[in-house]
Order: C-alpha cells, then structure tokens, then sequence
C-alpha cells in the first residue's frame, strides 16, 4: 500500500507525547498500523520522550516500595503472552481500531445522514473530549462542502475519494485545522468508508452545528 | 556491581548502563537487575507523571506498575531497537493513557506487537544507551527557547497543544509551527538512532 498523506509532525509528537484526545489517537495509531514511515518517525519522537525522562529530577518512591515491586514480581510466575486486544472479524480493521470496532465493517450499523451519506459515532471513554465517527460516502457521491469547528482527522479505510488537496486512498489520512474547507468526493466504483475524528468541545459548539451538522447531526 | 560498562552517574555514583540490566532481566530473570531499573527509573517517572497533573499516590503507582511491565517485557525489547529510557518512556505513557481510559475499558495495546512484527529490522544501534540520550538531550539544547518550551510542555507536562497555546499565551497554529520546526531541527540528529 502506498501512502500520499500522513499526520502533520504535531500531531505524531503529541501522538508520542501521549496527550492527543482518545478519537485523535485512535486514527493516528490506526494510520501508523498501516503506515511504516510514521512508525519509523514515531520511533525519533519517542525518543524525546525518553532523553527527557532520563533528565527528570529523581522524585523518591516511598518506602517498601522496591520490596513491593520484587513480590509483585515474584508473583509473575510465568511469561503470560502480552494481551493483544481483541481482534476484528475483519482483516481490513487494523488491531488499534479492532477494540472499537469488533465485528468489522460489514457490521456496521449506519445512519443515514444525507444523500449518499451515512454516519456511526464509535463510543470512546468519558475523558475523550472529540468524537469518533465512521464516515461512508456512496461510489461517486459528495460530502457538502464544509469548514470544520476544531482539527479533523480522517482516515480512508475503504475505496477512495478526492478533494482540492488530491487523491486519498486506503491507508491515508487527512489532517484538517479548522480554517480548511472542502468538498471530497468518493471515487466511482466502491463505497469510501473513512475513520474520523473531529474536535467538539463545547467551545467549538456553534461552529460545529455550521459546519458538520449536516454531516454529524450535532 | 563490577560491569564494566558502568558510568558515574550525575550524582558521581555509578549508575548501571540500562541496556545491561534489562538483559540480565530477560535472560536470567534477575531480581537485582529489575531493583537498579527501580533506582533508576521509578523515581524519574514519579516525577514526570505528578508534573502532568497525577498526584504523589497515584504518581507512584504508574512508576511501579512501569517497572513491573518492564519485568514482564522485558524479553520484547528488541536490543538495538534505542535506548532503554526510551522503551520505558512509552510504557509509562501507555499505561497513563490506560489509566486515563478506564473508564472505557478499551486498554491501550498501542503498536508495541505490530513495530516488533513487522519493524525488527535495520541497522542496529551501535550507541549505548547513555549516548543515545546525551546525544537527544544536547539535540534538545539546541532548540530555540520558545521551541524547547513547546517540547517540554508537551512531553514532560504531557500538555495538549490547545492548552500550550493557553499557557504559553500564543495561537494554537504558532504552537504547531514551533513544534514543526522543533522537529525539522531534531530530525537530523536522532536520524541514526532508531
Ligand atoms: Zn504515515
Ligand atoms: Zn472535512
């Protein structure tokens, strides 16, 4: 597969940084699932990570901790195999979506939200601030053309669409600020099923209605 | 403590080269080993995770449940793969992310089985561990004031860029910008380091 579009840098350093909201996360580890160049890149990023770590000031463990920690240890009586989160039905789901989405895609349960255009919102946890959505453009149809209230993203899970910026095929992503307009539309042939994350916090909230509503039904 | 390849720590007191320790943990099961992974790391991670908000408590068991998932990985680790910090750097922040998703029950697996299946390749390493990050951390030092201040608050106070652009008192597109040139300044020297 070959990717044309990844995540902008600040977005994989926060993805390393570990401080991007759960539904921006999801898309961005579902990219890196499919994408070697932003693993290779992650890899630089997490090293920040670790030479900044290396640097913290020492702040002491109480005590018995160390005692605690070796009886834990000793707890372990075997090498369990790392748990590997649940797997999809489907092999088009990468494993970092596969938890939200364990039935595969055929599964889904759409809602029509426009001609040619159906939504299903993925639940996240209570500290996710965004939303996750799956997104389904019919073979040939248009999205309305919108702005966005916060930062998109989105990636092509399934067959293809095009918009001012290009052509965006399985396994690219789309990293929209707000300020960005445009209008994709799905390639003829096969529907264009597309993982996104969009930001709406409340402050965003008025912008949000102008600008997805038709396509979210916020 | 005879490993030759001790080096005197800040303090002046030798500090075991990571790299050694984790492998007498994956291959001998070494109990010794894990407790100076303990000094090393578990109060560096306590440190950095009451920076982001976590109180002393709570702080103190994302540095143990770290260390403890360092024992139980500890034959992952892909030698070679950078350094150790680093490896330990992640695990802490997926089990933070965990933490912070509970609620939803959905852990986070992160990409650690994916990289090793598919990226246990190229060229390894040949630099130790402490040279890897004596060589980020002069990398970082060469980053502008306000570069290195959007860095540190995003990694070592794990801020999201709208809350930067708030502390920082700058747009959110100017926190953006000043981390991509962070970056484009870093990317040179971390090229090699895998
Ligand atoms: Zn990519
Ligand atoms: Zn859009």
């Amino acid at each position: 597969m070959t990717i044309a579009f990844h995540p902008d840098i600040s977005t994989l350093m926060a993805w390393s940084a570990g401080t991007l909201d759960e539904p921006f996360a999801v898309v961005v580890s579902t990219h890196m699932a499919m994408c070697e160049a932003c693993r290779e890149t992650a890899r630089r990023t997490d090293l920040i990570g670790g030479a900044l770590l290396k640097a913290e000031t020492a702040e002491p463990m109480s005590d018995g901790a160390l005692e605690r920690l070796l009886e834990a240890a000793d707890d372990e009586r075997i090498d369990l195999p790392e748990p590997r989160g649940s797997d999809s039905v489907d092999p088009s789901v990468p494993q970092p979506l596969a938890r939200y989405l364990p039935d595969g895609l055929d599964a889904v349960k759409w809602k029509f939200s426009g001609p040619g255009v159906a939504t299903c919102e993925l639940p996240t946890g209570t500290n996710a601030n965004g939303r996750l959505m799956l997104l389904r453009v019919g073979a040939g149809k248009r999205v309305p053309e919108h702005g966005h209230g916060g930062q998109e993203l989105t990636l092509i899970l399934r067959g293809a669409y095009g918009d001012r910026f290009g052509r965006f095929a399985a396994g690219d992503l789309a990293d929209h600020d707000e300020d960005v307009e445009h209008q994709p539309i799905a390639e003829p042939g096969e529907d264009c099923i597309c993982l996104v994350a969009v930001d709406a916090r409340l402050n965003f909230r008025s912008r949000v209605i102008r600008t997805l509503q038709p396509l979210f039904g916020f | 403590m005879s490993d030759e390849r001790q080096k005197p720590g800040p303090s002046g007191q030798t500090e075991a080269d990571p790299a050694a320790l984790l492998d007498r943990v994956a291959r001998d099961r070494d109990k010794a080993a894990l407790a100076e992974l303990f000094a090393i790391f578990a109060p560096r991670i306590k440190s950095m995770m009451m920076k982001l908000g976590a109180d002393a408590a709570l702080a103190e068991d994302l540095a143990q449940e770290t260390l403890l998932s360092v024992w139980r990985k500890a034959h992952l680790y892909v030698a070679g793969r950078g350094a150790v910090a680093t490896w330990i750097f992640t695990i802490a922040r997926n089990l933070r992310i965990d933490q912070l998703r509970r609620q939803s029950n959905k852990p986070y697996v992160d990409l650690e089985s994916i990289e090793i299946e598919s990226d246990a390749r190229g060229a390894p390493s040949l630099l130790e561990e402490s040279e890897i990050v004596d060589r980020v951390s002069r990398a970082i030092e060469t980053l502008s004031p306000e570069q290195r201040e959007v860095v540190r608050l995003s990694f070592v106070h794990e801020l999201p860029h709208a809350e930067i652009a708030v502390r920082v008192g700058i747009p959110l597109g100017t926190v953006k910008s000043r981390l991509r040139l962070a970056y484009d300044r870093l990317r040179p020297m971390l090229e090699d380091l895998h």
